[in-house]
């Protein structure tokens, strides 16, 4: 079973009485633990088609599948429920919340779950070190860098171990040795933690590191590059 | 409980507004809280005024008093107990701010219609033999060190009762309360002693009237029918009477400054309003600069339930921080204010005067339901909220 499976996705959206087709019958299927980078244009529906597979939208029609739940189905709450379960977002601004330490943000999701504060605090100190940032947990966002930025917000996404993580435009904000370095963390947690992601990027750098290329033209996925094996 | 760190460091973010919104709903609440208080000791000095007691005075002001001839006519009608002659005397003791009130009685007639004053009956004997012998309330004594035997000089605000010297008084009694609520803070003398003080000076008001006549009906059911009889009484003298419940009589003297009630609701109400603008403002500002982390927070599967909740925590905490402050402060300003100047004056004869339960809880849930109401539309506005429109705008 794909980790992600689209079947025949168009996502319509309508603008006073214009319709515009942003997604026109997508068909996507990524395998567990696999790496694909989305690229294209700008306005040729990758943030959609993402937003799609993290459930932060529903498509017009056809089917989103991701670790077997069609998430288009599901109503409102029990899609949050699932987002805070199954999917870790990474967005291109980091989006910490800027009155909470690194340590306190990565911990957001958890106060979710049941666990308890010191079974909480545990976790996010442990997303904390995957990232290389425990010295950092008791910072705010405005003291780190923002590479350090992004790394928290890889933090913030794995805490609750999803099997997806989705990320829009990850290294968009960053200098070249920060996304380096973000691509490197995004390829150990593919290779050693077997998390899929579907990464959004405009950066050649960037997608070379994805196992598959995707290309979007205009809602139309035109073409694949496949750089290398799937390491699950 | 563990989202509330959560909405306290949201709160503290922007601290100079939630402190300024959180100073708002203080004062708000203060001056509601206050003015409640104060209406609560109106309503509760005109529920504990005594049926079966008649207040008569002049039919245009109380400024005015009625000739002392009128007492033997009240006396004779049927259905009047008792008489009595109180006038208001306005001293002065030692200053402005030393001010209590105090009355020149009828001393045998007067405390047998008001039997709540329980004077000790040897104080009361050396009262009645002493001219210049004063009663004054515990919290009078206890206040200026009044001790038996003690004299003191007051001075009338009355121009009429302005002899040229002040009055010199005895402390010959020290009255307790025998009822609950019983005003402890006045001073009362011998009528005979205003009254001989000032007869014979030359000038205008060169006698003492009776500012009022304080009677005691037989039976209170006829109360009213008695007022009608005295005021009937002296319907073509030049003088004519007003007669009323002693209840009436208390809720006209306090209606003197126009429509009190109506006044002091209706400024609690407008600050209400007010501030519930200024806190919604505040919501809507801390809702809208926060687009972004409402979009954060539902893709990290906050329901948009939670969300609202969170918006509204925050409002409610608002109204709880001020709505708290603002009780204490009006507890803090009650408990003073019969010592402050010229509305002490007014304020320090409602005895006990304090916030009550009651006013305390009722203006404390209107400080939360202010905050409800002013962080609703900001809450509705983020469970509807779309993350896709919101990380849009950002």
């Amino acid at each position: 079973m794909a980790a992600v499976d689209v079947q025949k996705v168009r996502k319509i959206y309508r603008r006073d009485a214009q319709e515009i087709v942003v997604l026109d019958g997508i068909d996507l299927q990524v395998p567990d633990g696999e790496f694909v980078a989305l690229m294209g244009p700008s306005g040729s529906g990758k943030t959609t088609l993402l937003n799609l597979i993290a459930g932060i939208d529903r498509p017009t029609s056809g089917t989103v599948l991701v670790g077997g739940t069609n998430v288009g189905q599901l109503s409102e709450g029990a899609l949050a429920k699932w987002r805070s379960r199954n999917v870790g977002f990474i967005f291109q601004f980091y989006n910490l919340i800027p009155v909470l330490t690194a340590a306190e943000n990565v911990e957001l999701p958890l106060l979710l779950t049941k666990l308890s504060k010191s079974q909480r605090r545990e976790r996010a100190l442990t997303a904390l070190k995957i990232v290389g940032l425990a010295d950092r947990a008791k910072h705010y966002p405005r003291q780190l860098s923002g590479g350090q930025e992004q790394r928290v917000a890889i933090a913030r996404a794995i805490v609750t171990d999803p099997a997806v993580l989705v990320a829009d435009e990850p290294t968009g904000d960053l200098d070249a040795r920060s996304a380096e370095d973000i691509l490197n963390l995004l390829d150990t947690l593919n290779r050693e933690f077997k998390k899929t992601i579907v990464m959004v990027t405009h950066d050649p750098r960037a997608s070379s590191r994805a196992h598959v290329e995707r290309h979007l033209e205009k809602g139309v996925l035109t073409n694949s590059t496949e750089r290398r094996e799937v390491t699950a | 409980m563990k989202y509330f760190p959560y909405v306290l460091k949201h709160l503290r973010r922007n601290w100079i507004r939630t402190l300024s919104t959180i100073a708002g709903m203080a004062l708000c609440i203060f001056l509601i809280c206050t003015l409640q208080t104060v209406l609560d000791a109106i309503r509760q000095t005109t529920e504990n005024a005594n049926p079966s007691r008649l207040i008569t005075r002049h039919a245009v002001s109380l400024v005015f008093n009625m000739p002392m001839a009128y007492k033997p006519r009240i006396q004779a009608l049927p259905g009047v107990k008792a008489v009595a002659t109180s006038n208001w005397f306005g001293g002065i003791y030692r200053d402005m701010k030393d001010f209590f009130p105090s009355f020149a009685v009828e001393a045998e007639d007067y405390f047998k219609i008001y039997p709540e004053y329980n004077i000790p009956p040897d104080h009361f004997r050396d009262y009645l033999q002493d001219m210049r012998g004063a009663l004054v309330g515990r919290d009078v004594a206890e206040k200026y060190g009044f001790k038996i035997g003690d004299t003191f000089q007051m001075e009338s605000m009355i121009p009429p009762y302005r002899v040229g010297r002040p009055f010199e008084f005895v402390v010959r009694g020290i009255y307790q309360g025998n009822t609950a609520g019983t005003n402890l803070g006045m001073m009362f003398f011998h009528f005979k002693y205003l009254y001989e003080s000032i007869q014979g000076r030359r000038g205008v008001g060169n006698y003492a009237g009776a500012g009022t006549f304080n009677i005691e009906v037989t039976n209170p059911n006829q109360a009213a029918a008695v007022a009608k009889a005295i005021d009937a009484n002296f319907e073509n003298s030049d003088v004519q009477t007003k007669t009323e419940s002693e209840g009436a009589f208390i809720a006209g003297f306090l209606a003197m400054t126009g429509n009190l009630v109506a006044l002091l609701n209706g400024i609690g109400l407008a600050v209400a309003f007010t501030i519930l603008l200024v806190t919604a403002n505040t919501m809507s500002m801390a809702v809208r600069e926060r687009r972004t982390e409402i979009a954060v927070l539902k893709t990290l599967g906050f329901s948009s339930t939670l969300v609202m909740s969170l918006v509204l925590t925050e409002a409610v905490a608002l109204g709880v921080l001020g709505g708290g402050l603002g009780v204490l402060m009006a507890e803090g300003l009650v408990a003073n204010l019969a010592k402050l100047p010229f509305m002490g004056l007014v304020l320090g004869q409602f005895p006990g005067l304090a916030v009550s339960p009651f006013v305390a809880t009722l203006t404390f849930t209107i400080a939360v339901t202010l905050g409800i109401t002013a962080g609703l539309i900001p809450a509705l506005g983020a469970y509807r909220a779309r993350i896709t429109d919101m990380l849009r705008q950002a």
